[in-house]
């Protein structure tokens, strides 16, 4: 316990301490410092050190770090298969972040209706976003299994014909998009919900006097005013898609042929797989500067303080 | 015509709800079948009563499922109450103390929830390693406090905004000193704040899989997602019906705690939390 405040320390203003700055000094090093600490240790540091690595090569049999300058990154940059991987990632990103958020708009003005039961199925829907990865990834192994799995046995009846979902290399990364859309729609659903669901009524009642009907109410009322929570939904989904990695692992696997690997993916295939540290902290850290961009991105859009407000 | 707009409305709504939970029962319906029935076509729904108990048997005593259960209920637990004990005091400072910097301190620590885990999994691993904490829970629970703390940190920042500073000012003038305002006065009052960071946190970790398949290496240690992955990736054939049934067993707990805490997650998702 620390000793109590001096009597002229007791005033404070609007989110200010008028207290003596040694005061106030101990008081954010007290509240503030051990979780920062913490984060030196385990954030920061490693941080720190996979970018160091990443200059450096990995000898695994004399266990030792040799200096190669920018070899890693340049070895990166000119191989094939890390351009593939770029590509994989961007698709799963963009096109995943597409169709999660038209579909997630369209179920939020679809909840926007007084429905039975819609609060079920709302408590439903958040219910993939909470699962295991590797547990998604083994429900839809078996679904999707060309020999018995129920969903491909319903394609195959409805005259599809037998498509390759996991075995494909030119069908994979769909398949992933299209797991990783049924995990994450939701997310879109709930902040695009809770927005439409701010709205003042007087937006609908104004329109509804208009005569405008339910698309042009949507199309040139609704809709406007649910942008930023749209784009927000999609950033902060595009950040997290852009690092996927236990999906692929529990669907995929990264194949068939690379076909779905990710750079997370295949960042921790050349670490923890081939041992090859260095290299794999060059793919990490690529990443995490694509990640700083996206957040400085998001944080432009919306005050980190105030994102409970979208 | 309005009453066709309602049952294609509920047709939809029903067709939502089913492509929801589908994925789900059917994993439950796999997990009751006999490995030569799961390979049945056409596909059978049938639920087959006799024999969920051989299979669930076999899962929790010879696979050892309970103590997966048992490791990642002491791994979650710990980390979250730690990451709490760090992060909500933090939280308060960040919402009621100006000082220079500040809001790039908040923004930078908010920073981390974004980062890649492949970034940090290497050195932290290695720095594990190093400090003789392979295999071990406190080797999981180290890190996990630093993954989950951005989130913590995050959600109370939201929640000690919305408590009007005059409550400080008048606890203040009393002579409470800061410390014992927040832990006398504002934590009462931050709890919903804290379930819906604990329930976060507990989410998150319960699910964290990257770091836990390279620090814990004997099946004794393993969480539950490291367990499932490798009941589940081991080269095939695979009984597949035993696969559903550890599938079953990893979801229903998270199932279970997701209804209790329903409001609260959507609360959390709403501030960005999820994950």
């Amino acid at each position: 316990m620390p000793a109590p405040a001096p009597a002229d320390d007791l005033e404070t203003g609007r989110k200010t301490s008028h207290a003596a700055p040694t005061q106030r000094r101990r008081e954010v090093f007290l509240l503030l410092g051990p979780a920062v600490f913490y984060l030196l240790a385990f954030s920061v540091y490693p941080l720190a050190v996979s970018l160091a690595r990443s200059f450096q090569d990995y000898d695994t049999t004399a266990n030792t770090w040799t200096w190669i300058g920018t070899g890693n990154y340049r070895e990166l940059f000119t191989s094939p298969e890390f351009w593939q991987v770029v590509k994989h990632t961007m698709v799963l990103t963009f096109a995943g972040v597409t169709i999660q958020v038209v579909l997630g708009t369209a179920l939020a003005l679809f909840f926007n209706q007084q429905l039975r039961g819609a609060t079920l199925v709302r408590g439903i829907m958040i219910l993939p976003m909470l699962l295991t990865p590797v547990v998604v990834g083994l429900m839809w192994r078996m679904l999707l299994n060309p020999e018995w799995g129920l969903l491909n046995w319903v394609f195959v009846e409805l005259g599809f014909g037998q498509i390759g979902w996991l075995t494909d290399p030119n069908v994979a990364l769909w398949t992933l998009v299209m797991v990783d859309s049924w995990q994450w729609t939701p997310f879109v659903f709930v902040i695009v919900y809770a927005r439409l669901q701010a709205l003042p009524e007087e937006v609908f009642e104004a329109g509804s006097v208009d005569g405008a009907n339910w698309f042009q109410r949507t199309r040139y009322l609704t809709l406007p005013l649910l942008v930023p929570a749209i784009v927000f939904a999609a950033v902060f989904r595009g950040i997290d898609a852009f690092r996927t990695f236990d999906l692929v692992y529990g669907l995929t696997n990264g194949g068939p042929v690379q076909s779905t690997s990710t750079l997370s993916f295949e960042a921790f295939q050349n670490g923890f797989e081939f041992f090859r540290y260095g290299y794999a902290s060059a793919i990490a850290y690529v990443m995490v500067i694509v990640a700083m961009i996206g957040i400085t991105v998001l944080f432009r859009i919306v005050n980190p303080r105030k994102l409970q407000n979208v | 015509m309005r009453i066709v707009g309602r049952i294609i409305s509920y047709a939809v709504l029903v067709l939502i709800g089913l492509i929801g939970i589908a994925p789900f029962l059917y994993l439950l319906v796999l997990s009751s079948k006999a490995r030569i029935d799961v390979l049945e076509v056409p596909p059978s729904l049938d639920f087959n009563w006799a024999q969920i108990k051989e299979n669930y048997d076999v899962v929790i005593n010879e696979k050892h499922y309970l103590t997966f259960v048992k490791n990642s209920i002491i791994i979650t637990g710990v980390s979250t109450v730690f990451a709490l004990v760090l992060g909500v005091p933090a939280g308060y400072a960040f919402s009621r103390l100006r000082f220079r910097g500040s809001e790039t301190w908040a923004s930078t620590i908010l920073s981390f929830r974004f980062m890649p885990p492949v970034a940090v999994a290497i050195p932290i691993f290695l720095l594990i390693q190093h400090l003789g904490l392979t295999n071990s829970h406190l080797g999981l629970i180290l890190p996990y406090i630093a993954f989950s703390l951005p989130l913590v940190i995050w959600i109370m920042i939201g929640f000690f905004d919305e408590i009007p500073i005059e409550i400080d000012e008048a606890a203040m003038m009393d002579g409470l000193t800061r410390p014992q305002v927040l832990f006398k006065v504002l934590l009462p009052l931050a709890r919903p704040g804290m379930v819906v960071s604990a329930t976060f946190g507990l989410i998150f970790i319960w699910n964290e899989f990257l770091l836990g398949l390279y620090v814990i290496n004997s099946s004794e240690k393993e969480t539950i997602p490291i367990a499932a992955a490798s009941l589940l990736t081991v080269e095939s054939p695979i009984d597949w019906n035993i696969a559903a049934a550890v599938g079953v067993l990893t979801v229903i707990p998270i199932l279970f705690f997701t209804i209790v805490v329903q409001r609260y997650i959507v609360r959390g998702l709403t501030a960005g939390a999820v994950r």
